[in-house]
């Protein structure tokens, strides 16, 4: 801080012989005059106020305590009042204190800063005195929903409008529950005989009802199958969470239930569950930078996603905003946040195995077929000839190469390249065998001369993994040379190393051309067992043999050695068949980091140790410093799935409301704090807060009493005196009609053209040329059976819009998206108007419709109406389409149906 | 038509809220008068709250906060973090101090270990009436200082690229935040209803570093993204491929009748009307984008002015397009142009990421930068536009002053780096901030990016702590809770 320009004698000049300053006569008029517009009752700049003791006295965000007493001199609030410096003297506009006032404030608090209590005009608010923090309401008469609403409606003298007809209905409630229209021949069978009750049960026990539900819970949780920021590398293995939580919804599993395992899903036998907690954008080891100050702050990046993304989806809080200081509204202190990274510091986001029955049953049957490709090897390698015994070898080849030498002791094996065909050397495995047949490298302790880093791809300990294959492999930092050393923890008898630049056979650039394979035994002495010299010269044009394909062996060896060779092939290939190494991106479990309050969140000013505990004021679950990492996740988990918790069911229930009428109870679905909206109807948010939990946190419970009220099934006419009171119809006085979201317009589209792919789960379909990287992504144009899937199975790319429907708001899982906006715009009019997307599908919904209805065009446009719009077409509407359809085709219509304002909004 | 509480501040919606909707007769005020009420009533007055759009018209021009000295903006972005040390801040004792090691310097920066310092790798000279010094790196540009205003003394809070072209961009370094010209656009709509408000034009050798997260909407509408377009790839499904002209007008004209229908039958729905003009926007935008981008209506001496016609330097050449193209985005209206000069990581090959031999790669970078884009202040500043546009030079962080161990280029610099503004309101050929003798650390007027972006929209007319919007709970403003205008640079 700058020294201040104002007489230095001043702060130390008490008034000689005056009466002590007065807080209420003397300073706080000063206060008043010169400080309240920014520090009072209606604004906290830099997180100070100076109209109440107890806050005055805290100080503010960055420069507080503001007033020390005894110590004016020490106190930020006589540096800024005395300050010279423009662009910190207080207060900045206006005049400046004047030296009386300076002095009298100086007096006051070298006098100890007397402030009287009980003399302050305001009190503090108490953030935790608030709607949502207080116990859920419990109902012991009989209430429906319709009952709430009209109540409300009443006090407005509104009323709820008409039923809509039974197709708008039926339309309304597939979209809703499906996010797909229903069939014309659904329509006919409901036209015939309604039953509302029997038709909900329909939807829900549909596969499709996961698949559109899911979305919403991911969008909250901004899922992605990349890592995010610059290099926005494939995360391969995120899609077991997205299959968890289709699944979750389909089986109706409770709300409860789901919560904790998706905290600690591991201990409950759902690991792809804990999804969940890394579903954050992160930066990978090799992307973040080798200074220390990088690798912490990238760890508060990351266990912060972590604690915002628990925050706002389960309990409707920002607790992130604690990060840096105590939060403004809500009773969540800096402490408070601290406290809940306690709760998840033991969490890394990486893969883990998944532990299903057929997942651990698959990895029991490699383990088999790799002890016989073992023995399998072993056996063939006395076809292969010896190095250095003066026999010309086969050439070296991309995929594997193999070196044989009399058994030796080695502690260390060094495999160092000398030249590559082109660039820095990459080598995929690195196998060394001892006589017994085992890889023994396997995991071993390995050092190399150096790495280029490609995250997730080429990293140093993937060269002795167990992985084939150049996305797990190892490249040297320099240009043709670079060195592997193996150290094994005794040593051993060995006589095989087995190598290869991409063992997968994709890859046939950085091979190594020039090596040679030193062995060291324990006593330290070096020596060369192999090298490529007595291999014939490199040459990448050439075809590559087998290697124990050798001349002059004799015919029988050689039939020996096919059929043993024919055998290792077969059962080379049922393993890249098996689904052995399926994975989930579900996070780690380690020690946990200890965590300490961070000044203004800054990672390089920790302050005090703070042990795991969850919000203060909403909870009393305190845990050891010591205790371990799962125990931490339980309790935070059991916390928050608990029917005490004020704010769990409340905030799910809304979420489920705002999925029917677009709008929540609760307006800012991931805010129930105190800066965020109240209920419309807090007695209908509570009645189905206390029914979600009495039904056993049941979703599917939550959607029957929903879509089968009178108020979901009234029509959505807009009337003028109504709009007037009631203009974004908060109240519900019709059904409010909205948009398709992007992804029931695309999976529309489809159903409608008779292309939808209802094949579930899986590893996602290509939106783009590539799954992942920082060189760009071009869309894919073409339609195939693979993309026409339902797009909650495309390959989320973070951050990069789909082509055509990523214009309609689709999130593009940086933050968390709790409700959508529904924006229009020309890009998405150009887009479903001209893209590729659309005039295949119109092409496709064209041939379905003439094979439907026959060579008739009115039958056609009749068909076409059915499928599109679940109707029939006007007689006008016929009058006015034939002449277009006989001139232009049957295309046009169905791109126009694909374009109307009745296909893309919900009746 | 005018679409109600969702652009309110949370102020005004908490007294919508409390006063259950203003009781029944102030709820038939649109809300603009609305938001004028909750003005008067005290609530609004000074706090944060966002304009108000029209579904039918999202790019409709709207005021700003208070009279603006720019309209427009062009950004020049140039990814990949250009060393300072090599272009706009010179350091003569660095020259000293050459291949000398650092006393007390760090060990480790961002890639690993550090080396000796390093002089600057480009001659300086003193430019213009100011006798700015500027390295003969860029020559076109540096005969340009006298118009620039040049902030010395930037600091950025990531020293990685990805969260640091994030930071510059959104003012978070985490994904998902709204970018500068989703803001702006947001604020402001534009002057153009025929081309998109905000374009973004990527380098011709590939996307940036943090790709669309640089101009992505966050949770903004998404009509305030920003469209991608550049001289050689126009805006996507601009038209129907393989679609004749007679059944393309037929499926427009049916699709108009079919909605005019429906709008009858579904009176007083604003969002049906928005939804048909988007459409009509729409096929404006097929006829206009074509046109903006079809540049063989320049003239001969402004293609060799750029240097687009530089057939030996193909990227430049292309580069040179994409400023044509934002000079004539900006003739049309279109209100913020994000003009990207290097692509994604490739160890410094296609971008200013100088960490092995930054010398030899930072020749071929500035051969493509300086030129065209030199060419372009001069030619808006020849055709008078540059008296509403704002030219925005800037960068994701600088370099260190020391080379790599083993190495001929330089580490990522968060501490003390320079970009600039030149244009509508800003003070010509000054230089403000400074960083330590060997331009390291910025040690006097230190400025965050924050900063920085904040003096951008106050020449907009826009004040950073009132341009908000509400996500999750929070007031979100594109300078967090930070932010300070730079007075020093604006005339």
């Amino acid at each position: 801080m700058k020294l201040t320009s104002f007489p230095i004698y001043l702060l130390f000049a008490t008034a000689v012989a005056a009466a002590p300053v007065d807080f209420v006569r003397d300073v706080r008029p000063i206060f008043e005059t010169h400080c309240y517009e920014c520090h009072g009752e209606k604004k906290h700049k830099g997180g100070l106020r100076l109209d109440v003791k107890e806050a005055a006295l805290k100080g503010g965000d960055n420069d507080g305590p503001n007033i020390i007493p005894g110590k004016a001199k020490e106190s930020s609030l006589i540096h800024f009042v005395t300050s010279s410096d423009e662009d910190e003297v207080m207060p900045p506009k206006g005049e400046r204190l004047s030296a009386a006032q300076i002095t009298t404030l100086t007096t006051w608090i070298n006098e100890g800063a007397v402030w009287p209590d009980g003399v302050d005009l305001v009190k503090l608010k108490d953030k935790s005195d608030h709607w949502s923090f207080k116990p859920v309401k419990t109902f012991t008469d009989l209430h429906t929903i319709d009952a709430f609403i009209d109540a409300k409606l009443a006090e407005q003298d509104l009323h709820r409008s008409q039923p809509a007809d039974p197709v708008s209905w039926l339309r309304r409630v597939t979209f809703d529950l499906t996010g797909l229209p229903p069939t014309p021949g659904e329509a006919a069978a409901f036209l015939k005989k309604p039953d509302p009750a029997a038709t909900v049960e329909r939807l829900l026990a549909s596969p499709r009802y996961g698949e559109r539900w899911a979305q919403h819970w991911l969008d909250v949780v901004r899922y992605a199958d990349t890592h995010g920021f610059e290099v926005n590398t494939e995360r391969p293995n995120a899609w077991p969470y997205r299959d968890y939580v289709i699944q979750a919804f389909n089986n109706d599993t409770p709300y409860a239930r789901f919560i904790k395992e998706q905290i600690v899903g591991d201990a409950l036998g759902v690991d792809a569950a804990t999804g969940f907690l890394v579903t954050a954008s992160v930066l990978l080891p090799g992307q973040i930078g080798k200074d220390e100050p990088s690798k912490r702050l990238a760890r508060q990046d990351s266990l912060d996603e972590m604690v915002t993304n628990i925050g706002q989806t389960f309990l409707g809080l920002s607790v992130g905003c604690a990060r840096c200081h105590d939060h403004k509204f809500d009773p969540i202190s800096a402490k408070d946040y601290y406290a809940m990274q306690a709760l998840v510091a033991g969490v890394e986001y990486q893969d883990r195995e998944l532990h299903t029955p057929e997942a651990v049953a698959a990895r029991e049957r490699m383990k088999q077929i790799k002890t016989q490709v073992a023995a399998l090897e072993k056996q063939l390698s006395r076809f292969v000839p010896l190095a250095k015994s003066g026999v010309k070898r086969p050439m070296i080849t991309a995929r594997e190469n193999v070196d044989r030498f009399s058994p030796s002791k080695a502690k260390r094996v060094r495999f160092t390249i000398r030249e590559t065909n082109n660039l820095e050397p990459c080598v995929d495995e690195l196998e060394v065998f001892n006589t017994a047949g085992a890889n023994i490298a396997l995991n071993a302790a390995v050092t190399v001369s150096g790495e280029k880093v490609t995250a997730d791809r080429h990293e140093q300990q993937f060269v002795n993994d167990g992985n084939y294959g150049n996305s797990r492999s190892w490249m040297s930092n320099e240009m043709g040379k670079g060195w592997v050393m193996i150290e094994f923890t005794q040593e051993q008898e060995i006589d095989r190393v087995i190598w290869g630049r991409d063992r997968e056979g994709k890859f046939k650039d950085r091979l190594a051309t020039s090596y040679f394979i030193e062995i060291a035994d324990a006593s330290g002495t070096w020596k060369t067992v192999a090298d490529s010299d007595d291999r014939e010269s490199f040459d990448a044009g050439k075809a590559t043999k087998p290697e124990f394909a050798t001349k002059g062996i004799p015919k029988e060896e050689a039939e020996v050695a096919g059929k043993l060779r024919a055998q290792k092939i077969a059962l080379e290939k049922q393993l890249s068949g098996l689904d052995t190494t399926q994975k989930v991106f579900a996070g780690i479990f380690r020690k946990p980091d200890e965590i300490h309050l961070l000044n203004r969140g800054d990672p390089e000013q920790p302050k005090e140790e703070v042990i795991p505990a969850v919000l203060s004021t909403l909870g009393d679950v305190r845990l050891d410093k010591q205790s371990p990492e799962q125990q931490r996740r339980a309790a935070l988990a059991d916390w928050i799935a608990s029917s005490q918790n004020p704010l769990t069911a409340r905030v799910m229930v809304n979420r489920i409301w705002q999925g029917h009428f677009g709008v929540g109870l609760v307006e800012t679905p991931s805010d129930f704090g105190n800066n965020g909206m109240k209920p419309t109807h807090p007695e209908l948010l509570d009645w189905l807060a206390s029914e979600f939990i009495r039904s056993g946190w049941s979703v599917k419970h939550m959607h029957r009493l929903i879509v089968l009220s009178e108020t979901f099934r009234q029509s959505s006419a807009s009337n003028a005196q109504a709009a007037e009171k009631d203009s974004d119809v908060r109240l519900l006085w019709r059904f409010p009609s909205r948009r398709l979201e992007a992804e029931a317009i695309r999976d529309s589209m489809l159903a409608i053209s008779g292309q939808l792919n209802l094949k579930m789960h899986g590893r996602g379909y290509d939106l783009f040329d590539k799954r992942g990287g920082l060189s760009g992504f071009n869309p894919v144009e073409t339609s195939t059976p693979e993309n026409q899937r339902r797009m909650i199975y495309a390959h989320k790319v973070r951050r990069e819009p789909e082509a055509v429907f990523g214009a309609f708001d689709c999130p593009d899982a940086g933050q968390s998206t709790a409700a959508r906006r529904a924006s229009t715009t020309p890009i998405q009019a150009l887009n479903l108007f001209n893209s590729r997307f659309t005039l295949d599908q119109s092409e496709a919904f064209a041939s379905r419709v003439k094979k439907e209805a026959g060579e008739d065009i009115a039958r056609q446009i009749q068909r076409a109406y059915q499928l599109a719009l679940t109707r029939e077409p006007t007689a006008e509407e016929l009058n006015d389409t034939l002449p277009n359809v006989k001139k232009h085709g049957l295309t046009t219509l169905c791109r126009a149906l694909f374009n109307s304002n009745e296909f893309l909004f919900q009746p | 038509m005018i679409h109600h509480a969702e652009h309110l501040s949370i102020p005004g919606r908490a007294l919508l809220d409390r006063r259950q909707f203003l009781s029944n007769s102030a709820t038939a005020l649109g809300s603009i008068a609305l938001t004028n009420l909750l003005g008067i009533d005290g609530l609004l007055g000074a706090e944060s709250h966002g304009p108000i759009i029209d579904p039918a018209r999202p790019y409709a021009p709207r005021q700003p906060h208070f009279p603006a000295k720019a309209k427009n903006v062009i950004v020049i972005f140039c990814a990949g973090a250009v060393s300072q040390l090599e272009t706009w801040d010179y350091k003569p004792e660095l020259i000293k101090w050459d291949d000398r090691p650092l006393p007390g310097g760090p060990a480790v920066t961002f890639q690993g270990p550090a080396g000796n310092l390093a002089r600057p790798q480009y001659a300086f000279r003193q430019r213009g009436k100011t006798g700015k010094w500027v390295s003969d790196m860029i020559p076109h540009l540096a005969e340009l200082t006298d118009d620039i205003a040049f902030v010395h003394s930037l600091t950025s809070k990531s020293n990685t690229h990805g969260p640091a072209e994030n930071f510059l961009s959104t003012g978070f370094v985490l994904d998902g935040f709204p970018s500068l010209g989703s803001w702006v656009t947001y604020a402001l709509g534009s002057e153009s209803q025929e081309l998109p408000s905000y374009v973004a034009i990527p380098d011709p050798r590939g996307v940036p570093q943090n790709g669309a997260n640089n101009w992505g909407p966050g949770f903004l509408p998404a009509a305030f993204q920003g469209t991608t377009m550049s001289s050689k790839n126009p805006v996507r499904h601009l038209a129907a491929a393989g679609v004749s002209a007679d059944a393309d007008q037929a499926a427009r004209s049916l699709l108009q009748r079919m909605n005019a229908r429906h709008l009858e039958a579904h009176p007083g729905d604003s969002k049906l009307a928005a939804r048909i003009a988007s459409y009509e926007l729409a096929a404006r935008m097929q006829l206009s984008v074509p046109e903006i981008n079809d540049l063989s209506t320049e003239p001969a001496h402004i293609l060799k002015s750029y240097g687009a016609d530089d057939t030996q330097n193909p990227d430049k050449a292309a580069f040179a397009k994409n400023c044509i193209l934002a000079r004539r985005l900006i003739e049309k209206g279109v209100r913020f142009v994000q003009l990207f000069n290097g692509a994604y990581a490739s160890g410094g090959k296609l971008n200013w990421d100088g960490h092995s031999d930054l010398k030899a790669q930072y020749d071929i970078h500035a051969q493509i930068l300086d030129q065209p884009a030199a060419a372009l202040i001069r030619d808006l500043k020849q055709r008078g536009l540059l008296q509403d546009t704002l030219v925005v030079w800037c960068t994701e962080f600088g370099r260190m002053p020391f080379f790599q161990k083993g190495a001929k280029g330089r580490d990522h610099n968060p501490d003390g780096f320079t970009c600039w503004m030149t244009g509508a309101g800003v003070k010509p050929g000054v230089s403000h901030g400074v960083t330590d003798e060997l331009g390291q650390k910025a040690i006097e007027d230190i400025h965050p990016l924050y900063h920085f972006n904040a003096t951008i929209l106050h020449l907009l007319g826009l004040d950073f702590e009132k341009l908000s919007f509400e996500h999750n709970g929070i007031q979100r403003r594109l300078t967090n809770v930070e932010g300070k205008v730079i007075h020093n640079i604006l005339s």
